[in-house]
């Protein structure tokens, strides 16, 4: 259409620019009712040690301790959290998912350099699982800084960045540039990357492999270590003695099931989902009986009789993946749900539900 | 509870080919503004086994009745009986990008590739475009009912047993359209849609197509990936990769574009520009 002319009537005002028509596309997943639970000022409180304000209005209208330390000042205000992977970089969901409900966010794994990932296929269908393998895609330990950490300072969900390299010398050079950086709470160091010295066997199977990469990068990293292990190892319990003396503030456990699917992918490729929980249940109760430090466990969590277990054997914290992806709304769900459990059964403190199945 | 939008019924079902089955929901909120090339996530709310959602082409889509048909193998969804509901979300993706002024359109589909194509037959016809469908299957028994496509549409089968039409695969029967056709859109699998953007590549130089540039020292090149890039490159390609969370977040269902650049299936595609992808990690 040919532009009008403009003829001015009187003075020399200039005509109210018309505001541009923003279009919003319409989410395919409802938004969960948001209600605050943490503030800033928490956040300034839990930094000096003090536990956070119980988060507000469960069903029964009774509030119960859901707090959860994890060393060094990272205190969780649920037990809940989202475990590195479905949620990406938390900004992915952050209109759909009320990541304020959330014990923590674990980011996508990172590592030092931009990272293109496995060739397709990627994902295949497993009976109660998935078999995947992504290679490691992420845009850079840098990239991911510059564009989320000022977003994640505004969040009132901690932000645990998952770390992925080849060597420790990789690890810390990563870890160092986190250093200081207000929105990252804590770093997960992923103990089931390949180890390039060792011919790309995962730092997790090797206790000195696993405890030396702890010890490099606690000299450079003062704020909350998870060292986060794949299944795999002779003996766990050897993996996670060495790893909590080393350094280790938490250990999370357990990464992918090194697995492979014809058709599927296959280099790095591993299982994921409800088919590994009763696997994960395992290296759970044997961490829990080897180590002093607090315990998160990952694996095929679906649904809330999955995380009493994980709690029941002695689990601090629980983190739910795989199932996340189909279902967004489930970790902030289950976050509910537990709280509701616990009122239910007259506990004043979720704790009283952890390691009930190891007496 | 799941926080997700949206469940539909199956209002009939049957299978159409051995291990390939067409069910027909009744999902008004996916039939109202979907486009051809873009896809549902469906999960049996039952199912105990099948962890994550799937993604399944749209194949028919009917705004005035809601009614949403959907071609797939029939797996564990092929079980679903009349009157039962599913999780069906979507549509998700890009869909395909016709260039208005296009009369020819060639289709190219192996197996269930065409289930990506068949709307895009649909609209092409609404809007008065002529279209040729090639199929290549292996056998007579696997070749797609002419039953099902919309009548104005010319249907070529290749086999590779030669118990149907022509004996070989149905590459061959590309380059007798090539210069007839003024786009083309190809589904199937991953070898097959790497051959035909290796052929699409050159058509150019083959086919003597002038680059016609704008007045004054042409247009600005259109940035890769853009609706006007995709209508203006000839093949558009529907990828089938298996789709893990459809919000973009998991990557799960990226593969390599040209440069090196991961595309994820759910968001830059499930259609692509041929030259927008790196055929030669894909293949």
């Amino acid at each position: 259409m040919k532009a009008r002319k403009r003829v001015v009537t009187s003075g020399p005002q200039t005509p109210a620019r018309r505001t541009p028509t923003v279009r919003r596309i319409k989410s395919a997943i409802v938004p969960a009712a948001r209600r605050p639970t943490s503030t800033t000022s928490d956040r300034a409180r839990q930094a000096a040690g003090a536990p956070p304000s119980v988060p507000v209005g469960s069903e029964a209208g009774a509030s119960v301790d859901l707090a959860v330390d994890l060393g060094r000042g990272l205190v969780l205000a649920t037990p809940l959290i989202a475990a590195s992977g479905p949620f990406g970089y938390g900004v992915e969901v952050a209109d759909a998912v009320d990541l304020g409900r959330l014990g923590a966010l674990v980011t996508r794994g990172t590592t030092l350099r931009a990272r293109a990932g496995s060739p397709p296929p990627r994902m295949a269908a497993a009976a109660s699982g998935i078999v995947h393998a992504l290679g490691y895609q992420n845009p850079g330990v840098d990239a991911v800084i510059a564009k989320h950490e000022p977003t994640w300072r505004s969040w009132p969900v901690p932000v645990v960045v998952n770390v992925c390299g080849e060597s420790a010398g990789e690890f810390v050079e990563l870890v160092s540039r986190l250093e200081g950086l207000a929105g990252v709470a804590a770093v997960e160091l992923n103990l089931g990357c390949p180890n390039a010295a060792r011919g790309g066997t995962p730092f997790s199977v090797d206790p000195d492999a696993a405890a030396s990469l702890v010890a490099a990068v606690r000299r450079t990293w003062d704020r909350c270590l998870i060292a986060k292990l794949s299944p795999g190892a002779a003996d766990v319990r050897a993996v996670a003695r060495a790893v909590a003396s080393a350094g280790a503030d938490a250990i999370s456990a357990i990464g992918g099931v090194a697995a492979l699917a014809v058709g599927g992918p296959r280099a790095g490729a591993v299982l994921a989902g409800p088919a590994i929980r009763p696997i994960a249940l395992r290296v759970v109760y044997d961490v829990v009986g080897a180590v002093g430090v607090p315990v998160v466990a990952y694996g095929g969590v679906a649904a809330l009789d999955d995380v009493l277990d994980y709690l029941a054997v002695g689990a601090v914290a629980v983190g739910v993946g795989t199932a996340a992806l189909a279902d967004p709304g489930l970790p902030t769900r289950l976050a509910g749900e537990l709280e509701a459990a616990v009122v239910a059964r007259g506990h004043a403190s979720y704790r009283d539900l952890v390691g009930t199945a190891r007496r | 509870m799941t926080t997700l939008l949206a469940e539909a019924e199956l209002v009939e079902s049957r299978a159409i080919l051995p291990g390939q089955w067409i069910g027909s929901f009744h999902a008004p909120h996916v039939a109202s503004g979907a486009r051809a090339g873009q896809f549902v996530h469906l999960r049996d709310p039952d199912s105990t086994t099948e962890l994550l959602r799937r993604s399944v082409p749209l194949n028919t889509v009917d705004p005035s009745t809601g009614i949403v048909t959907l071609h797939a193998r029939s797996g564990a969804i092929g079980r679903l009986r009349v009157g039962d509901r599913v999780g069906l979300v979507g549509p998700f993706g890009r869909p395909f990008e016709v260039d208005p002024r296009s009369r020819h359109l060639l289709l190219i589909a192996a197996g269930l590739g065409i289930a990506a194509l068949r709307m895009l037959a649909d609209e092409a016809v609404r809007d008065g475009r002529q279209v040729t469908l090639l199929f290549g299957a292996t056998a007579a028994r696997d070749v797609y009912p002419s039953s099902l496509l919309p009548d104005e549409v010319e249907y070529l089968v290749a086999t590779a047993d030669g118990s149907l039409g022509h004996h070989g695969p149905v590459t061959d029967l590309v380059p007798a359209y090539e210069a007839w056709a003024d786009q083309a859109f190809a589904g199937g699998p991953m070898p097959l849609l790497a051959e035909l953007a290796r052929h699409a590549a050159g058509r150019r130089e083959r086919m003597g197509v002038a680059h016609l540039g704008r007045k004054r020292g042409g247009g600005r090149p259109e940035p890769p990936g853009s609706a006007t890039a995709r209508r203006k490159s000839f093949l558009q390609v529907a990828l089938d990769q298996p789709v893990g969370c459809a919000a973009a977040t998991c990557l799960g269902c990226a593969v390599l574009g040209a440069g090196g650049v991961p595309l994820r299936t759910c968001r830059e595609g499930p259609v692509f520009a041929a030259p927008e992808l790196d055929w030669a990690a894909l293949s």
